[in-house]
This record gives structure tokens, C-alpha cells and sequence, in this order.
């Protein structure tokens, strides 16, 4: 019981320190080049790798759901449609290939 | 702080209502992984307290899950805190970049802002704005209100009826994050400035995950900090 409890503090502490730890340090970057460049593409950057990361740990079922994502995100930019084509993708692909 | 940066409070309610309103297809998704981290949880014996505890003030899904899960494999309290810690060392990223989004508020703001912000509110929020759409501070703290109560109740729910709980792989479920995170990256390009920096990132994921051993959290760093680099040398404004 008690270890839980002290998982439970601990960790919370721990990433309250991370979360504030970043902007401290996001206020102390230039305004003006390479320095706020790149924290400006940082967001983009960031997902991009995260996306690419959960595709790689996926297969060829992930990539073809990941795919037609994708294809509804180019078409309808919207955030619950390309939601709803890719889990209705993944479970159409599992279901039947 | 000059008098026009304070927001009108019905201007406040506007913003606060617009995250909560455009977060909830990504609140399905982490509803349903809350069910599974609460089976987790049941699993390492944590009551509906503790499990509504560690929510509200650790409030970060992913480190949560592997702390968890360290527990459960008999790992001690302090090498599963560090698992989770590990995860979380991309929030630091996170929170640099809402640097404009902090600035002039006051500290209960920045402490309040800082704890709300996740990898979904905070990327909506870019996406938002990316597309012309008016999103802030109080539109990113909107979103991470109604995440942190379905975050709770989901998990909560999870931990206290483990017996009847689906896993989210037989619902499609664990693509929901990707195919949420393949949309804010649509609104996110904004033109071929943006090409390179991407490669790179995509590139420095796939040569890390193939031909290194690193964890996943440096990973996702490497990637993230490779490609912003890029924009930052590349240097066109």
C-alpha cells in the first residue's frame, strides 16, 4: 500500500517538476532566429515523430489504416471524421485480411 | 500585463467552452484508454482512490501506464517512477513551446496551464491555430479540464468494475491516437518550408528505432529536437 502511495506522490511531483522545468526554460530561448525557429516547428516536429514512431511499432495493417487516416485528413480536415475513417480502417483490416 | 491583454471574462467562458467542445472526439479515445490503465490499476491492487489520486495529479496518461505496469511486474516504487519520468521528459518540450501562450499571466495561470498541458490538448491547440482558428491559453485549459475529468472517471471506472472492462485493441481503439494525431498534423503543415524539417524527423525516428537500441522516449526527442534544429539552421524568415 504504501509503495503504491509513494509511486503515486513521487511521480507526481516528478512530472509537475518536467512540465514546469520546460517552461522556465522556453522563457529564457531568444525571440528572433535559428533559436525561436525551431521552437516554433518543435510541435509539429515532435507529433510528427511520435506518429512515425507508433507506425513503425505497428504493421501493414496500421500502415493501410494509417493510410486511409490519412486520405480522410487530406480531404474532409477534420479532426473527428479522420478519426472515425481510421479505427473503422484498422477494425475493416483486422476483420478481414 | 497592459489592460487590453485581459481577456473579458465572457470572453474567457467563450475560449474555456471551445476546448471543451472540440477536445471531445479525443476525450472518447482517452476514455477508453483510462478503462484500460483502471484494469491495470485493479491489477496492482489500487483502490478507486488512489487510482482517482494518481490521475488528477500525475495526469499523464502514457507514464501512468508504465509506471503501473512496473508495479504489477514487481519492479519497486522508485525504478517505476523512473520508467514513468523517462516517458514524461517530452512534456518539458511540450511546455517550452507554449512559451507565448504563459507569457504575462499570472503564476496560479502558469501552475494551472503547465499541469493541464498533454500531448492532445496541446497539439489541438496548434491545430487550431494553424487553421486561422483563435486558440490560446484559455482554449488549451478548456481542453485539459474536460481530459483531466474524463481521464478520472475513466480510470476510476476502470479500476473499480476490472471484471467487465473490454480490451481497446477489440474496438480499433489503440489506433484512435493515431489516426487523432495524422489530423492535427494536416492542419499543421503550413508549406514546403516545412518539408526538410519533417523529413529529418521522420528519418532520425526510423534510423533510431531500427539501428539503435534506444528507449522510445529518446526516440521521440531525437526526432522532434532533430527536425526543429533543421528549421532552426535552415533560417528563412
Amino acid at each position: 500500500m504504501t509503495e503504491t502511495w509513494t509511486l503515486i506522490l513521487g511521480l507526481a511531483a516528478a512530472t509537475f517538476a518536467v512540465r514546469l522545468s520546460g517552461c522556465l526554460l522556453g522563457r529564457r530561448l531568444p525571440d528572433h532566429g535559428p533559436w525561436a525557429r525551431g521552437l516554433q516547428a518543435l510541435p509539429g516536429c515532435l507529433i510528427l515523430s511520435l506518429v512515425t514512431y507508433l507506425l513503425m511499432q505497428g504493421g501493414p495493417q496500421e500502415w493501410a489504416a494509417g493510410a486511409a487516416a490519412l486520405t480522410a485528413a487530406l480531404l474532409t480536415r477534420s479532426l473527428p471524421l479522420t478519426m472515425a475513417a481510421g479505427i473503422a480502417a484498422i477494425c475493416l483490416i483486422r476483420a478481414y485480411f | 500585463m497592459t489592460l487590453q491583454d485581459l481577456p473579458q471574462s465572457s470572453t474567457v467562458r467563450s475560449r474555456l467552452a471551445a476546448g471543451l467542445r472540440d477536445i471531445l472526439p479525443l476525450a472518447v479515445g482517452v476514455g477508453v484508454y483510462g478503462l484500460a490503465f483502471g484494469l491495470l490499476a485493479a491489477q496492482a491492487r489500487m483502490s478507486g482512490l488512489q487510482t482517482g489520486v494518481m490521475g488528477t495529479i500525475v495526469f499523464a496518461g502514457s507514464s501512468q501506464i508504465i509506471a503501473v505496469e512496473r508495479l504489477v511486474a514487481g519492479a519497486g516504487a522508485g525504478a517505476a517512477l523512473l520508467a514513468g519520468l523517462a516517458l514524461n521528459l517530452r512534456l518539458l518540450l511540450i511546455t517550452a513551446s507554449l512559451r507565448d501562450e504563459f507569457a504575462g499571466r499570472p503564476w496560479w495561470q502558469v501552475l494551472l496551464g503547465v499541469h493541464l498541458a498533454t500531448d492532445e490538448n496541446w497539439a489541438l491547440m496548434h491545430a487550431m491555430r494553424a487553421r486561422g482558428g483563435c486558440a490560446g491559453y484559455w482554449y488549451l485549459v478548456g481542453g485539459g479540464l474536460g481530459l483531466v475529468a474524463v481521464w478520472v472517471l475513466s480510470t476510476v471506472a476502470g479500476a473499480t468494475f476490472a471484471a467487465v472492462v473490454p480490451e481497446p485493441k477489440s474496438l480499433g481503439m489503440d489506433f484512435a491516437f493515431t489516426a487523432a494525431f495524422i489530423a492535427i498534423l494536416r492542419s499543421l503543415w503550413s508549406g514546403s518550408a516545412m518539408l526538410l524539417p519533417w523529413a529529418g524527423s521522420i528519418l532520425i525516428v526510423l534510423l533510431a528505432g531500427r539501428f539503435t537500441p534506444l528507449d522510445p522516449t529518446w526516440t521521440l526527442i531525437l526526432g522532434g529536437l532533430g527536425g526543429a534544429a533543421i528549421a532552426g539552421v535552415m533560417g528563412n524568415d
